[in-house]
This record gives C-alpha cells, sequence and structure tokens, in this order.
C-alpha cells in the first residue's frame, strides 16, 4: 500500500483540499410541513490523493451528503465546495466519476451505447470512444453483455455497468455510492483491485458503504455519520490505532495447544484448535504470540473479532442512539 | 473537446430518443386520426369536392390538423424533464461535464425539430387528400404551437412529475375559464387574461395554416407565452434541485 497519505491530522490540515462540507445541513419539508432532518452541522474535508469512506446505517443520510456534494441538492445551510467552486460549477467543468446506489439507466438502451451516450457526454471524442467504452468493458468483464438491453442485465452486471461509466473518463474525483452491492465475491474482489489500481496522489475517492470491512481494506479514513451527524472520522491505518482495551482475537493453532493457556490464561477454546482471547493492546497481542511461537506451538491465523473500524463504528453509533 | 460541442454531438442520440419514444406514436396517432375523420368524409362528400378552401373538407382538415398538431406538442414534451427526474437517469447524466440548462433547452429545440418532422410526414399525406393544403403554413403554425404550448409543458415538466396531466389541464382549463369569463367585464374577466391565449388558436390556425398569414399580435401573444414560461422553465431549472 505504498503512496498513501499519512493518516496524522497534521497531514490533513496542510494537504491540497478537494472536497469540503461546511456546515452543512438539509431538511426535508413535505407539503403538509412537516420537515426532516436528514443532515445537521456536517463538516469535513478531503484532500488530493486520499479514499474516504463514509459509513453510517441505513438512513444517516449518506446518499443525501452525496447528492449535495454532486449539486442535486441544495443545502438548506452551510455549504460544500470542489476544488474551491460550487458543485454543479466544478462539475459542468470537470465532470466526476460517480456510482450512485441506485444504478438508473434508461432500460430500453443496450449496455455498450449507453456507455457511448455517456461517453459522448463526457466530452470523450469521436475517435476516442470505442477504445474507452471498449477499455472499461473489458475492466468490468461486461463484454457478453455489451449487446444486452439494460433491463435484461443482471443486478450485477448491472452494478457493472454502473461501475464502467463512472470509469469512462480519467477523473479527478471519483463518488462511489454503495459500490459493491450486488456483486459477486470474484467481482467484489477485483472492484477492490481496481480502486487500488486507481489510486493515485492526485486523485480523490469517496465510497459510501455499509461493508466495513471494505473500507477498511480500501479507505485511508472513514467518516461515520448517524442520523445526519458526522459521529467521528476514523483513520483505518493500524500504525495510528490506539490500543483498545480488551479486544478480542481469534488465534487458530496448527499445533502447540497445550502452551495456550499458559500464555493466555483466559483462552476460551472455540474448537477446532480455535481459541478466543482478550489482549489490552496490539503490543501485548505480539508480544504473547512471540511467546507461545517460542514455546513451538504453530500460529494458523489470529483475526480481530472486530476491526478497528467495526469496533469504532459501533462506538460512534451507540453513542449517537 | 469543448462541452458545447460534444453536447451538440449528443443531439443525435436526443433525435434518436424522439423518433422512438415519441415520434413513431405521434406519426401513428396522426394517421389514425386522419384517416378515421377525413376518409369516411372524401367518400361521403366526394360528389361536392371542388379545389381550394370552399372544399368542405377544408374546414374540417383544419381542425383534424391544429388538433394533432397540439397532440403532438403534448406527447413531445411530456415527461421532457421530469421523466429524468423521476426515474433517476439525471444521476449519471449530470456527474458528466453537463450544464442541466443546456442538456434541456437542447432537448426541447431537438424535439421541436422532430415533430416538424413528423408534421412534414403528416401533412404531406393530408395534400394527397387536399391539393390545396399547404406544408409550409402548417409547419410555420406547428412551430408556433410547439413554442406556446410545448413552452409551457416544459415550465410544468420542471415543475412536476405529472406534467403531461397538467399540461392537458392548464390548456383546457384555460379554454373552459375563458370561454366562461373572458366575455365579462369584471375582475374575473381581467384574471383570466393572465392565462395562456389559447382562445387565439382557432383563429391562428384558420388564418396561418389557410393563408400563411395571422395577425401579429396573435402571433406574439401565442409565442411570448409560451417563450416566457420556456424561460422560466430554465431558471427553474438552474436553481433548483434535480433531486427530489
Amino acid at each position: 500500500m505504498a503512496g498513501l497519505p499519512p493518516t496524522d491530522d497534521a497531514y490533513y490540515r496542510t494537504a491540497a483540499l478537494v472536497i469540503e462540507f461546511r456546515n452543512v445541513g438539509k431538511i426535508y419539508k413535505s407539503l403538509l410541513g412537516n420537515s426532516v432532518k436528514a443532515v445537521e452541522e456536517f463538516s469535513l474535508t478531503v484532500v488530493d490523493g486520499e479514499i474516504l469512506g463514509i459509513a453510517g446505517p441505513n438512513g444517516a443520510g449518506k446518499t443525501t451528503l452525496i447528492a449535495m456534494m454532486l449539486g442535486y441538492l441544495r443545502p438548506t445551510t452551510g455549504a460544500v465546495e470542489i476544488n474551491g467552486l460550487p458543485p454543479r460549477q466544478y462539475i459542468e467543468r470537470n465532470g466526476i466519476g460517480y456510482l450512485s446506489e441506485l444504478i438508473a439507466i434508461n432500460p430500453k438502451w443496450r449496455a455498450e451505447t449507453a456507455l457511448v451516450r455517456f461517453a459522448t457526454l463526457a466530452g470523450i471524442s469521436r475517435s476516442e470512444i470505442r477504445q474507452r467504452v471498449g477499455y472499461v468493458i473489458d475492466l468490468l468483464g461486461l463484454d457478453e453483455h455489451r449487446n444486452k438491453k439494460v433491463k435484461a442485465l443482471s443486478k450485477g452486471n448491472l452494478q457493472r455497468l454502473g461501475l464502467a461509466q463512472a470509469f469512462l473518463r480519467d477523473e479527478q474525483i471519483l463518488v462511489l455510492d454503495e459500490p459493491t452491492h450486488g456483486l459477486d465475491p470474484v467481482w467484489t474482489q477485483r472492484f477492490r483491485d481496481v480502486v487500488e489500481e486507481l489510486r493515485r496522489p492526485d486523485r480523490t475517492i469517496l465510497i459510501a458503504s455499509h461493508n466495513l470491512d471494505e473500507l477498511q481494506r480500501l479507505a485511508d479514513r472513514v467518516a461515520i455519520i448517524d442520523r445526519g451527524r458526522l459521529q467521528r472520522v476514523v483513520s483505518t491505518g493500524y500504525e495510528n490505532t490506539a490500543p483498545v482495551a480488551g479486544t478480542r482475537y481469534r488465534v487458530t493453532l496448527a499445533s502447540g495447544h497445550e502452551f495456550i493457556r499458559a500464555v493466555f490464561p483466559q483462552a476460551e477454546d472455540a474448537g477446532r484448535g480455535e481459541y478466543d482471547v482478550t489482549v489490552r493492546s496490539i503490543k501485548d497481542l505480539n508480544a504473547a504470540l512471540a511467546d507461545l511461537i517460542s514455546r513451538g506451538a504453530l500460529i494458523a491465523s489470529v483475526v480481530p473479532e472486530r476491526s478497528v473500524l467495526e469496533q469504532q463504528f459501533r462506538e460512534a453509533v451507540g453513542e449517537s442512539q | 473537446m469543448s462541452r458545447v460541442s460534444s453536447l451538440a454531438r449528443y443531439s443525435l442520440w436526443q433525435f434518436r430518443d424522439f423518433v422512438v419514444e415519441r415520434g413513431v406514436a405521434i406519426l401513428i396517432i396522426g394517421c389514425l386520426y386522419n384517416y378515421v375523420l377525413m376518409a369516411p368524409l372524401r367518400g361521403a362528400l366526394a360528389s361536392q369536392i371542388v379545389p381550394g378552401r370552399a372544399n368542405p373538407m377544408w374546414g374540417i382538415a383544419l381542425q383534424v390538423a391544429s388538433t394533432v398538431v397540439s397532440l403532438s406538442v403534448l406527447i413531445a414534451v411530456n415527461g421532457i424533464v421530469s421523466t429524468d427526474r423521476k426515474l433517476g437517469y439525471y444521476r449519471f447524466l449530470f456527474s458528466k461535464p453537463v450544464n442541466p440548462v443546456l442538456y434541456y433547452t437542447q432537448t426541447f429545440f431537438v424535439y421541436m425539430v422532430g415533430v416538424l418532422a413528423s408534421m412534414l410526414v403528416l401533412s404531406s399525406l393530408l395534400r394527397t387528400i387536399l391539393p390545396t393544403f399547404s406544408i409550409l403554413n402548417f409547419l410555420l403554425y406547428t412551430a408556433l404551437i410547439y413554442v406556446a404550448m410545448g413552452g409551457i409543458g416544459f415550465f410544468l415538466s420542471v415543475a412536476t412529475h405529472y406534467d403531461w396531466l397538467s399540461l392537458a389541464v392548464v390548456w383546457l382549463g384555460s379554454r373552459v375559464l375563458r370561454s366562461l369569463y373572458g366575455p365579462k367585464n369584471d375582475w374575473r374577466s381581467k384574471l383570466v387574461e393572465l392565462l395562456p391565449p389559447v382562445h387565439k388558436l382557432d383563429d391562428v390556425a384558420n388564418t396561418l395554416i389557410g393563408t400563411g398569414t395571422a395577425h401579429a399580435t396573435d402571433v406574439l401573444w401565442l409565442f411570448g407565452y409560451g417563450a416566457l414560461f420556456f424561460a422560466l422553465g430554465l431558471v427553474a431549472l438552474r436553481w433548483g434541485s434535480l433531486a427530489d
């Protein structure tokens, strides 16, 4: 993962700002006068080269935030800026790679035709369109579906078509809302590889997802939102992770089962050579594992019961409720 | 490549959309309407057919032609903006470097070309029955009604999701209210003056299709009213939200 932005706060204070949410709020009002606060006092900056995850439970306000970031909705309060410009102004000049949560493409269009249309609108020259469309079709494995009508595509293939149109141009900003929704495990992994390939110092990627494991793997930071408010921003790098007291891990031993209680007196036997252990910090965990190995045990795997992000997410969402 | 030229290239796709989704329907409805009304009359009035506007079929042809134009405009502008918003198509369209105001302005005029092309086909067919029927005059009338009625339809498509219904209500409601209150000389007659000038349509249809001329004030009223609402639609598009 070379080339990742550092995860310390100082970096984010000084790096080139790309997207800024300034005290953004959105209230939906019905004709009957009822109002719902979808987003409240949301402030966040996203910098060049960063992959920012946005996580939150259903109805947390993720999609509303993205709609305001794209200029599809106007904030009730505050402002969003992309490279110092109002969103619509930026997008109308430069475009943005965007995958929406709901893939809405005219069902009568054929997959390849849809991409040619989007490429035309994206300003790709006539001579390059075939090449570029061919590239994204190969990238997303849509070759056998290129002549199918959109309405004939399966959920997974439709999702891949949505991703293909987002990757048509070499955009500086990519916004992907639930990008792996409907994808099978093979294409979920392929998507992760594609995002890693897309990572570069002058490109900013936003990924909104329910899938915390995915965000843990891909994002540099994750903004956790709930009930329209930013609850916390979590760095996903382990190097800066403060020790979390009482973290549980599942340790699987290939041999040396007799040493486990000498090293982890409270280890719980989960069967099949697996043990659940609780440690105070990563340092303690490593020391204990070294001790175990030195006694002659063979460790097959060590898996946290919950990722750092998952723990933070549970705390953040739990706190807000 | 400039954004304007890529949008201009996209007009070919918009024209194709018009043909597939609207043009075919307009031609079928136009042909059926012409055939159902004109063919039996042609047989019945065969002995009275004389050249020119004295032909008793002329009045019926005018009525059929103006109704087909109104229906065609209704079909053409139905959902011109609201469908993209209702079905969420705007999300991918306008994440590209495209200005929605320019995009929908272009759509409006591409569809106008489509309606004119459809009317060219239909009026050519009508001319086989009525050789004195002027295709050019008919196309002028079509263009005027497209701006007058389509401009209001465009505004309603930006403002509401039920645009064809609201356009039909506005159009027919204006006719009814104007016929009820227009002649009275009170506050209601002044109020209905603000409604679309649909009462001028019959006169304009008669004169413009028949002779190629019309009262300039009537034409200006119709054109100005539609153009004003079209402009209001663009303003609403610029300053409103694309998402709900």
